[in-house]
């Protein structure tokens, strides 16, 4: 199978500033306020998947999880290490990033659509199959800041899983909407991934990812603490979690 | 070159951003459009008042050779001082999704471009009336000067949008350096007048051969000297391949910095 995603010994550091000096005049009273650490949030982070495999990304808060995502996506890059990615990447990071509130929903399927590369065409294409996914058709011409919130992740999530990406990278989004739309979701992405599409899916619901993934992947402040079949690494997970909160660790 | 191909997948969205633009930049005021027209016709009255009536200038229909440099410095003002926020005002968008980051200065660029086209309406209506003779075949030479000046703004969005993320002083020291470039550039007064031990800086000002251009083909009715067109071409070439690598340098850290 070809391998899709290739993430070798990513590093990834941030600059915290502890008080960033931000004028002139507090830059030359208070020389020392700039101080900042750098804290390493990935220590040598290699992955790979190949086409129409899905792979998960568990671990507790802050343990890199979205911060990998965002170097798969482009939005950052390592600073040491490389990440291939090949074909189209499409995006659920933050819903309805990029959408405007004032626009009909119909306007921000073409917006949106258009920021993950589609042209006009091909979004017309596209659009019956989107509005129709999202079950949202009398909302379609009403302004989008009159949506609820689960209306918006219902637009949000129709236009991204609509795209024809090759790759799909999910932060975190299926534990919104209702019971029944979560469920078309899911089998949404199952379906995509027959075809071929990749998957990376950052989840707190380890059921979901054990149902879908071919491997899980355990971040533990920085670094890959476990992976491989998802049930045997949640097993170990989950145990260290029970731990963590009986103060055993 | 991996960027203009990018560029162009993603055509739509800057088409798309251009729309969003131009349709919300007059909403909900009450003249909407006609602000496209009213600002600088109010510039042209205020500065021919001021330079026709009390400096005096010798200038034969003074506020045609003034308007005709005016629509396109507002252009270039307008890309280099505004467009440097155009990657700020999106941080958000910066920081959650991916596409080509130049997208934003193009687009905001691209904008004010077709603005000024809108402008170049007043400009030609203006020319007929004045009775200032029309020459066909220098009018052949337009597309190419605002071919070139677009060219030489986008060049410099791209380096003013790219700093102003890590260094947002820069917005308002370019509202100084605007000002400051349009005293420098021959707009209110012709490049002759400049003494001759100045002259030399004007060399290395893009906009001075381009607003060159535009008054040999407008007002003079001359089709422009070759060197003031290759100068132009290459000053604006230049900038715009160095826009291009500052900004393919900056841009690896501005999810970060926003």
């Amino acid at each position: 199978m070809e391998t899709v995603i290739q993430v070798t010994d990513v590093e990834k550091n941030f600059k915290v500033f502890l008080d960033k000096a931000q004028s002139l005049k507090e830059r030359l009273l208070f020389k020392n306020r700039s101080r900042h650490e750098v804290r390493q949030v990935l220590k040598g982070i290699s992955l790979q998947a190949a086409a129409g495999e899905a792979i998960g990304l568990i671990g507790r808060n802050g343990c890199g999880k979205s911060t990998l995502l965002k170097l798969m996506t482009k939005i950052m890059y390592p600073d040491s290490g490389s990440i291939e990615m090949k074909g189209r990447v499409s995006s659920l990071l933050e819903l309805g990033a990029g959408f405007h509130p004032d626009m009909s929903g119909r306007e921000n399927i073409y917006m949106n659509a258009s920021i993950f590369g589609l042209t006009k065409r091909e979004t017309d294409r596209r659009i019956q199959t989107i509005i129709d996914f999202s079950e949202l058709w009398e909302f379609m011409d009403n302004p989008v800041r009159t949506y609820s919130s689960g209306m918006y992740m219902r637009l949000a999530f129709a236009v991204a899983i609509n795209v024809d990406a090759d790759i799909l990278l999910i932060d975190e989004i299926l534990g919104v909407g209702d019971a029944a739309f979560q469920t078309k979701c899911f089998n949404k992405l199952k379906e995509i991934k027959s075809n071929g599409v990749t998957l990376v899916i950052v989840s707190h619901s380890l059921g979901q990812i054990e149902e879908i993934c071919e491997r899980s992947y355990w971040l533990r402040d920085g670094i890959i603490e476990k992976f491989g079949k998802p049930e045997e690494v949640h097993e170990k997970y989950n145990e260290y979690i029970n731990n963590l909160y009986k103060g055993e660790i | 070159m991996a960027v203009f191909k990018e560029l162009f997948d993603y055509r739509q969205m800057i088409v798309t951003l251009i729309h969003k633009d131009l349709r919300g930049r007059y909403k909900g005021s009450v003249f909407g459009f006609l602000w496209t027209f009213i600002n600088p016709l109010f510039q042209l009255l205020i500065y021919n008042f001021v330079f026709s009536t009390i400096l005096k200038s010798n200038i034969e229909k003074f506020y045609l050779y003034l308007f005709i440099a005016l629509v396109p410095w507002g252009f270039f003002s307008a890309s280099m001082t505004t467009g440097s926020t155009s990657v700020l005002a999106q941080g958000g968008m910066v920081k959650k999704i991916y596409f080509p980051r130049e997208v934003l200065p193009i687009a905001y660029v691209t904008s004010s471009f077709v603005n000024m086209l809108y402008c170049f309406v007043i400009v030609f209506a203006m020319i007929i009336v004045s009775g200032t003779r029309i020459n066909i075949l220098a009018l052949f030479y337009l597309p190419i000067v605002m071919a070139v000046e677009y060219i030489l703004a986008i060049g410099i969005a791209l380096i003013t949008s790219a700093i102003t993320v890590y260094f947002r002083d820069l917005e308002h020291i370019l509202g100084i350096v605007s000002m400051a470039l349009m005293f420098l550039t021959p707009i209110v007064y012709p490049l002759e007048a400049v003494p001759q031990e100045y002259q030399g800086i004007y060399d290395f000002n893009p906009m001075v051969s381009v607003i060159a251009a535009y008054r040999d083909i407008l007002y003079n009715g001359e089709i422009p000297k070759i060197e003031t067109l290759a100068r132009a071409f290459v000053l604006g070439v230049l900038l715009f391949v160095v826009g291009l690598i500052v900004f393919g340098l900056l841009k690896r850290h501005f999810a970060e910095e926003l």
